[in-house]
């Protein structure tokens, strides 16, 4: 005892991660924990003034200036901000759940995709499945076997006006008998035509023996630029079986939609680049096969949903027009295709519905989000955005939609930037960076060591450097801070998000100027094509009553960040909703109804593009745009009173100091 | 019946901005109108012009432009003091052409010793060009900077690439920026943003938007220009509200419509009056666009100038 009290050494315990320092007797509490390696949240950096650094002091006494970020009621609980006090005695000091560093990173709650998804739709797919017996013909009942069938089904089901197609007949004979009359027949409808009184006319496409209603299944693929996304359904549940996805193999053949439309000018270079995209799906439905123990056999439709280029190299439409002024289409309205016939590794007659287009830059894929997202079935003027390689964006509402499409680039997904990739396990997709001594915090998709960055993540990552000033507003280094993570590598400057021996790639994981820059590239052009699309039909931003965000980001996109470094309108945060891959959950979605299908009719058929490639005010603004978060304050408020505010508690840290 | 005159409702204000020190520091900005708009509004502070000053004897000049000059060329200190004894330059641009890393090369030390010599001998502000290349503008201009402490020099060209060193070292040195950018209105605005962040005074920066002469793309120049200053007397963009400067007389100078003798093209006429003409009609063309400061070159195209400010503020 007598020792403690001429020794100026206290011992400090930090719960709940149970770890004792020892320190100097008036020592800033702050900096203690940080020193244990106690992960304390401090946006301010211990400047005193955003109150997130609280502890609970739970034995012994501390000196702390108090500040108004302090309530009564948390003062009297022994609650104190770490960073105003200083440690008195030997110390159980508790941090507060909210102070935590992970829950800054790793808590935000998703919003639920259900706000925004279509609503008011059977589950009625398109491809159905019906089990008849037939009573065996005799010399009195001797119609043909294709008239049985239908007959029974019009007594069974009461189907009618079918149509039949000529493969059907040609087994039809040999299956009905071989199954003693007991047959399961698949039809398959297209979309109705919009306001013509149409309906769906079903088409008979197969026939199997005995009952297979209990094995229905089909196929969704979002066919992307950079990746292919497919799920397995099952039918009769309405229900995701497996999920897959894989790099498109085109990649090889060029990053963005351009360089790909100039390859299949080659002799061979569409055949080529058909075959290799058809093998990245069939790799796709390998995974999905496996994962989900469904045989193929059960496999009875899939459904598309791709952008034009994507699309037409798929059915090996030459998408040369797609890119020659005036820039034309093949078709937006494409007849459903025997997948087999494609190189698919179905059954035959399996057909594929590709989602109809609307312009040369403008697909399915965009079709396919609004459908699913429902924002045709609400008046609520929405923005949605489409973040692919290609970026899209829509205007509109129940009433009508204007869409342009603006080149992004791969950046989102993790193409053109060193460690980028795809969001899947051992991507860095969270983080966080303490403001005093740089070293960051992050979260990879699945908890794995990390393996690279995906588009979530760069995002964040972005938005993190800004904000403590490790990167200035025109996304260039600020070498002069004294952090070891701040070096200059062969692409210039660049900053150690994780060393060599925490990865899973035995290399030091970092984030370039160049990845940063081309990032900025990606997200200007997204902004600068809200906006010009925005002004041409006469909308303000705060017009906007919810912005719908898909995209392939992990399920991790955070809104605030994302309006940090400019990349979507500084709006309240609750108009944005997130829906993931909205073009895999249009074609998921319509997998389970007719109704949707007629929807995606519709929509294509309503929506009117605009070329930003013919707009001179879109290159103005995209430069405007090339500026974190923008050259214009005036449109992100929030950011730049956040940015200032930063500044403020770094200018006073560098007094304190 | 009285007809009223629209007029532009005006919002903003440029910057007045104090170059050098002394009784011949001079002060330019401060418009609260467009350019020569006096019925809009105030013009307090007439254009200046600048007269250039090379650091080393200049080479395949036209014979217009080297005449003024005889006997000085080669040595800074008389050409400085020739343009302000003889023509009445009100302030002085000294070009660092001897720097330039595909030319002489010549170090920073000595680069820094001329602008030294210059800069003691006049009592006009001293304008100091570097030649653009990013790294050796930091090492030249920093080393200007340091060795004309207090000076109040105007430092430029300061660009994205170079702007944080150079910019420190003028923020040190208390002297003027001129920010430099390629001909585009976001990217002028972007660099102040930067060059704020990075401490820059709001009176100690001037905005270089790149220009060009008559023939070379002097239209895009201009209508940068004039979106320049509307956006800061019209949208209340704090960030574009600083005078501009605009280096022109190299720029036209070194055209081959200025440089061909009268015999090789009989119809483009006189050259001396052609390349007099074609520098002061490119200067009026920028002086029309929001131009504060004007670096110049051949003292009849100075003086023509002169006398179309004067016609234009006469009350």
């Amino acid at each position: 005892m007598a020792k403690d009290l001429v020794s100026n050494k206290r011992r400090v315990h930090f719960e709940p991660d149970n770890v004792d320092i020892v320190v100097e007797q008036g020592t800033n509490l702050l900096e203690a924990a940080i020193n244990a390696g106690v992960r304390i949240y401090a946006s301010c950096g211990g400047a005193g003034t955003c109150g997130t650094c609280k502890v609970k002091i739970e034995k012994g006494e501390v000196e702390t200036t108090r500040t108004r970020k302090v309530s009564d009621e948390e003062f009297q609980q022994g609650i104190r901000q770490a960073c105003q006090s200083r440690v008195l005695t030997d110390l159980t000091a508790y941090v507060l759940v909210e102070s935590r560093l992970e829950k800054a990173v790793l808590s935000r709650e998703d919003r639920k995709i259900s706000e925004a998804l279509a609503t008011g739709w059977r589950l009625k797919s398109p491809l159905s499945k019906f089990f008849v017996e037939l009573p065996p013909p005799t010399i009195e009942d001797n119609v043909s076997d294709l008239s049985r069938l239908l007959r029974g089904l019009k007594q069974r089901y009461n189907l009618s006006n079918m149509s039949v197609d000529f493969d059907v007949v040609k087994k039809l004979s040999k299956t009905l008998r071989d199954s003693d009359w007991k047959v399961t027949v698949s039809t398959l409808v297209t979309a109705a035509r919009p306001r013509t009184g149409d309906t769906h006319r079903p088409r008979l496409i197969n026939v199997e023996p005995g009952d297979t209603r209990n094995k229905y299944y089909s196929l969704a693929i979002d066919i992307g630029t950079t990746t292919v996304c497919g799920q397995l359904l099952d039918l009769n549940r309405g229900k995701v079986i497996a999920e897959s996805i894989e790099y498109n193999g085109q990649i090889s053949y060029g990053a963005d939609v351009i360089t790909r439309i100039a390859y299949c000018q080659r002799p061979g270079g569409l055949k080529k680049l058909q075959q290799v995209v058809v093998a990245t799906i069939n790799e796709v439905i390998d995974t999905l096969l496996a994962k989900s123990q469904v045989n193929v056999r059960h496999i009875g439709h899939v459904i598309v949903a791709g952008n034009p280029t994507m699309t037409q190299i798929l059915l090996g439409l030459d998408p040369k027009y797609l890119r020659l002024a005036p820039y034309t289409p093949a078709a937006n309205f494409i007849p459903p295709v025997e997948a087999s016939s494609l190189g698919i590794k179905v059954k035959k007659r399996v057909y594929l519905f590709a989602f109809p287009s609307v312009a040369s830059y403008v697909g399915g894929d965009i079709v396919s989000g609004i459908v699913a997202a429902g924002v045709h079935q609400r008046k609520a003027l929405t923005l949605f955005i489409d973040m692919g390689t290609n970026g899209e964006i829509v205007v509109g509402n129940s009433d009508w939609m204007a869409t342009a499409s603006c080149s992004a680039g791969p950046a989102f997904e993790g193409g053109g930037i060193k460690h980028g990739m795809v969001a899947i396990s051992g991507a860095i997709e969270k983080f966080s960076i303490d403001p005093l001594n740089l070293e960051p915090e992050i979260g990879t998709v699945g908890g794995e060591k990390p393996k690279g960055i995906c588009g979530s993540g760069l995002i964040n990552i972005i938005a993190g450097l800004l904000e403590v000033g490790v990167i200035g507003q025109n996304g260039k280094f600020n070498a002069d801070l004294p952090s070891r993570r701040i070096r200059e590598g062969n692409e210039g400057y660049e900053y150690v998000l994780v060393w060599t021996s925490e990865t899973q790639i035995n290399k030091d994981i970092v984030i370039t100027e160049t990845d940063i820059d081309n990032l900025m590239r990606a997200k200007a052009a997204m902004y600068a094509g809200c906006q010009t699309l925005a002004r041409s039909v006469g909308v303000k931003n705060s017009d906007f009553e919810q912005v719908i965000i898909a995209g392939a980001f992990g399920s991790h996109l955070d809104i605030e960040k994302a309006i940090t470094i400019g990349l979507f309108p500084d709006l309240p945060r609750d108009r944005f909703i997130f829906i993931g891959n909205g073009s895999l959950l249009g074609a998921r979605l319509t997998s389970f109804s007719v109704d949707l299908l007629d929807d995606a009719r519709r929509v294509a058929q309503m929506m009117t593009n605009l070329e930003l490639s013919e707009n001179v005010d879109f290159m103005n603004n995209y430069i405007a745009a090339l500026f974190l978060p923008h050259t214009n304050a005036a449109e992100f408020p929030s950011v730049q009173k956040k940015l200032d505010r930063l500044a403020k508690d770094k200018v006073k840290r560098g007094a304190m100091v | 019946m009285t007809v009223e005159i629209p007029k532009t409702a005006y919002s903003g204000k440029i910057k007045e901005i104090t170059l050098g020190k002394g009784d011949k520091a001079v002060t330019v900005g401060g418009e609260t109108a467009y350019p020569f708009y006096l019925f809009e509004g105030k013009m307090p502070h007439l254009p200046r012009i600048a007269m250039e000053v090379y650091d080393t004897p200049p080479e395949g000049w036209a014979a217009a432009a080297l005449e003024p000059f005889a006997g000085v060329t080669g040595d800074p200190v008389a050409w400085a003091k020739k343009c302000i004894n003889d023509y009445g330059a009100e302030m002085i641009c000294l070009q660092l052409l001897s720097t330039d890393p595909n030319g002489l090369n010549r170090g920073a030390d000595e680069a820094a010793a001329v602008v030294k010599e210059v800069a003691d001998a006049i009592d006009v502000p001293l304008i100091v060009w570097g030649t653009a290349n990013d790294e050796k503008d930091t090492e030249v201009l920093r080393k200007v900077a340091e060795v004309c402490q207090g000076k109040k020099l105007v430092i430029g060209p300061v660009e994205e690439g170079d702007h944080k060193r150079i910019g420190a070292a003028a923020i040190g040195y208390q002297h003027t920026v001129a920010a430099s950018t390629p001909i585009d209105i976001n990217l002028a605005k972007q660099l102040n943003i930067l060059l704020g962040n990075l401490g820059v005074p709001d009176d100690a920066l001037l905005i270089d938007p790149t220009v060009s002469g008559i023939g070379y793309g002097i239209e895009y120049c201009y209508s940068v220009m004039e979106r320049i200053r509307m956006a800061a007397l019209t949208q209340q963009d704090e960030k574009l509200q600083f005078p501009i400067i605009c280096n022109i007389a190299k720029e036209v100078w070194k055209t081959k419509e200025i440089k061909m003798p009268e015999a090789e093209d009989p119809t483009l006429g006189d050259a001396r009056k052609r390349g007099i003409l074609l520098e002061a009609m490119s200067a009026m063309v920028l002086l029309m666009a929001g131009g504060d400061v004007l670096v110049m070159r051949h003292p009849e195209a100075i003086k023509l100038i002169r006398e179309m400010i004067a016609e234009l503020t006469a009350s």
